[in-house]
């Protein structure tokens, strides 16, 4: 469960202080699937890197499963990172020169897996992501856009987080792919009890999901449905 | 994929940048490693030249050398005095002989024979028999010495034909007649050298001739001697030659107590002209003469010094130059992955993981150049280390191999019985105090010759890796300071 309270995330442009995250705070129950929408710079991205502990609230804290990130060390918000978090960039982030099952055995590299183990389970989750095995041992600059957003999703998956967060996850791919990712997330959530949250500008994403916030100058409302989609 | 893996890889990422860092590298490695080695060959070579001539002295009786002249002879008391004096750290002292083949000999009876007496001059040199061949033939040389030692005062008639003699030395210490340690082949050395033993260090040469091995044995005025050890002086008439202790010389020549020479050695270079003159004075003119035969050889020493020195700052120099470009390089891969290294870190990767994969990426690098660095600088340090020398000593050497020649000239070869060797002075007498260092002053300077050690090459790799660890610590701890916020720069 994720307890997120009054976060606020202040920069200085200037002389003017901006607050692309000004005083949010929602609660995600472990397993849901919800969804954030917004304008572009409405800072959505902001807030989806101070859940995953990339940087660091001005004030305000994020609590995951009753342990506040505010008063962790950079040790320990590394190895939450690492331990807890799933994170779907929206330029992917990948390694250029590595290839695509190389940048899936990362994080479980970091995590200390067994390399054959890594192997193993790298090559299922680009399966799962409908990657062609052909494709696994190509260097992800030499995939496309879409394969790379499926490289990345693998990659997100890796270690088993409780936690994904994803930036427009479908945003590169065709509506078949976009869907069955969808569909992945969604049994995470359902199966694995995994939370995922999803930034995206995509309505019938958005419609998919059990919640819906809609963040707005740095404030989140939570748009309320009529029925569930379950 | 493991770091190191990542590592390799990522050092190959960008193929013409990758070769032109390797390129410039070589370039600076190369020149520290041939740096290195010229110091480690100079560096041998003045040691080399301390240790055999550089800070020694000989004393001769006053007005006598070898079998020359006259006077009174020295004494082991004289030697205490000697060794009284500051600064010095040791004195040997020798008693020369000479041995004469038995069955070629007049009689088996020790000879103190003075000029045109016996077998030629030798007021130092006591005759002894032995049952030894010389290894080496008389020849032009040596029979015209024996005619010319025949026409003395006495005017003794003509000698039989016989081979030449054999010389043999008392030391006190393991070192040959001109001070320079032995430098004994097989065998060991004769262990205490101021106790009289029936052992005996041989010539190869002399050994080849009479058969000789280690525990073999040979006798000297009817006394048997085992065969410790076998030297090689590195000269066919230093081969020619036998050592035994100094109290076993002095019994076979009947004179206790007497020394042909002492060989002072003093503690350092500068403190040699003071010791000299203490030396001198402690032992009064009138009873020795004290000679240094390293004068020339000190200025050339100190310019090989300053060559040393000169490479040796070269090194660290080219080493510093290795750092840098590592530290620059690895600061701009840095900063140009700043992007990646927040990636890194999203996905959780530890601080130390990105830095062991940034250090060992630049040690690829160092290692890609400093394959073709050794290359380069085992092509180059010869020439490197010839130019450094011929820059700095040509005028040293120059006037070293004339006064050497000239000195060789002017010794009065006719009265020598050295043989046909051209050697020119019998160990006992005349040795360190002139001849040797004059005549190897500019062969030593010459043959300063720069050779690639594995051991060397490995030491200066090892000191390149080291650096390159340094250079690339700052970056690798600076990717400490990237957030990993970085990753969303641009979104």
């Amino acid at each position: 469960m994720i307890v997120v309270k009054d976060l606020v995330r202040q920069f200085k442009s200037g002389d003017r202080t901006i607050k692309p995250v000004n005083g949010v705070s929602f609660e995600l129950e472990k397993g849901s699937l919800a969804s954030i929408v917004g304008k572009s710079g409405s800072g959505k991205s902001t807030l989806l890197s101070l859940l995953g502990a990339l940087d660091k609230p001005t004030s305000g804290d994020v609590v995951v499963d009753g342990v506040s990130l505010a008063g962790l060390p950079d040790g320990k918000l590394t190895e939450y990172r690492r331990r807890d978090i799933g994170f779907v960039f929206q330029q992917f982030n990948l390694i250029p020169n590595l290839s695509a099952v190389d940048n899936v055995m990362l994080p479980m590299e970091f995590a200390g897996v067994r390399k054959a183990a890594r192997l193993q389970r790298a090559k299922e989750l680009l399966e799962q992501v409908q990657l062609d095995p052909e494709k696994h041992s190509r260097r992800t600059n030499r995939l496309s856009g879409g394969e790379q957003q499926r490289v990345a999703i693998a990659r997100a998956l890796a270690n088993e987080p409780k936690l994904i967060l994803a930036d427009e996850p479908t945003g590169n791919l065709d509506e078949h792919t976009g869907e069955h990712i969808i569909e992945l997330l969604s049994s995470l959530s359902r199966d694995h009890n995994t939370t995922v949250l999803v930034v995206t500008h995509d309505r019938s994403l958005a419609q998919k999901t059990e919640r819906c916030f809609r963040l707005q100058q740095g404030r989140l409302t939570e748009e309320v449905r009529t029925g569930s989609r379950r | 994929m493991s770091v190191l893996a990542r590592s390799v890889g990522n050092a190959f990422r960008n193929k013409i940048r990758t070769a032109a860092v390797v390129a410039v590298l070589a370039v600076a490695i190369g020149l520290a490693l041939a740096m290195l080695v010229a110091n480690q060959a100079v560096g041998a070579k003045v040691q080399e030249l301390n240790a055999s001539v550089g800070t020694t002295l000989t004393v001769n009786p006053a007005g006598g050398q070898g079998f020359e002249g006259g006077g009174e002879p020295l004494t082991t008391a004289e030697a205490e005095t000697a060794a009284s004096v500051a600064n010095v750290t040791s004195v040997v002292g020798t008693k020369a002989l000479r041995l004469q083949t038995t069955t070629d000999s007049t009689t088996g009876s020790t000879q103190q024979a003075g000029p045109g007496g016996g077998f030629g001059p030798g007021g130092q040199q006591a005759t002894v028999s032995t049952n030894l061949t010389a290894a080496v033939d008389a020849g032009t040389l040596g029979n015209r010495n024996n005619t010319s030692g025949t026409t003395g005062a006495t005017g003794t008639t003509t000698q039989p034909a016989r081979t030449l003699p054999i010389t043999a030395t008392g030391i006190g210490a393991e070192v040959d007649s001109t001070g320079k340690a032995l430098n004994i082949t097989s065998g060991t050395g004769l262990g205490d050298y101021t106790a009289s033993e029936a052992k005996a260090l041989v010539g190869t040469s002399l050994a080849e001739k009479n058969n000789l091995a280690v525990g073999s044995t040979f006798t000297i005025q009817d006394k048997t001697y085992t065969v410790a050890g076998i030297f090689d002086a590195g000269t066919t008439f230093g081969n020619n030659a036998v050592y035994v202790t100094l109290p076993e010389a002095q019994t076979l020549a009947e004179t206790p107590d007497e020394l042909s020479t002492m060989i002072v050695t003093v503690n350092s270079m500068e403190n040699v002209d003071s010791t000299k003159t203490a030396v001198q004075d402690a032992l009064g003119t009138e009873k020795a003469d004290v000679t240094q035969g390293q004068r020339n050889l000190e200025t050339a020493v100190s310019s090989l010094d300053s060559v040393k020195n000169i490479s040796l700052i070269a090194f660290i120099a080219a080493l510093a130059t290795a750092g840098i470009i590592i530290l620059l390089i690895m600061v701009m891969l840095v900063r140009e992955r700043r992007r990646e290294i927040g990636v890194l870190k999203a996905i959780g990767a530890r601080n130390r993981t990105i830095g062991l994969q940034f250090v060992l990426e630049s040690l690829v690098l160092v290692a890609l150049g400093s394959v073709v660095g050794a290359v380069i600088a085992s092509l180059a340090s010869g020439g490197i280390a010839s130019a450094l020398i011929s820059s700095n000593t040509t005028t040293t050497a120059a006037t070293t191999s004339q006064r050497g020649g000239g000195l060789s000239g002017a010794m009065p070869n006719g009265a020598v019985p050295g043989g046909g060797t051209g050697g020119g002075f019998p160990g006992g007498g005349m040795g360190g105090g002139q001849g040797g260092p004059f005549g190897g002053a500019s062969q030593l300077l010459t043959s300063v010759t720069a050779s690639v050690s594995p051991g060397v090459l490995a030491a200066g790799i090892a000191a390149v890796f080291a650096v390159a660890i340094i250079g690339a610590l700052v970056p690798a701890l600076l990717t400490a300071r990237i957030r990993p916020i970085e990753v969303l720069r641009g979104e």
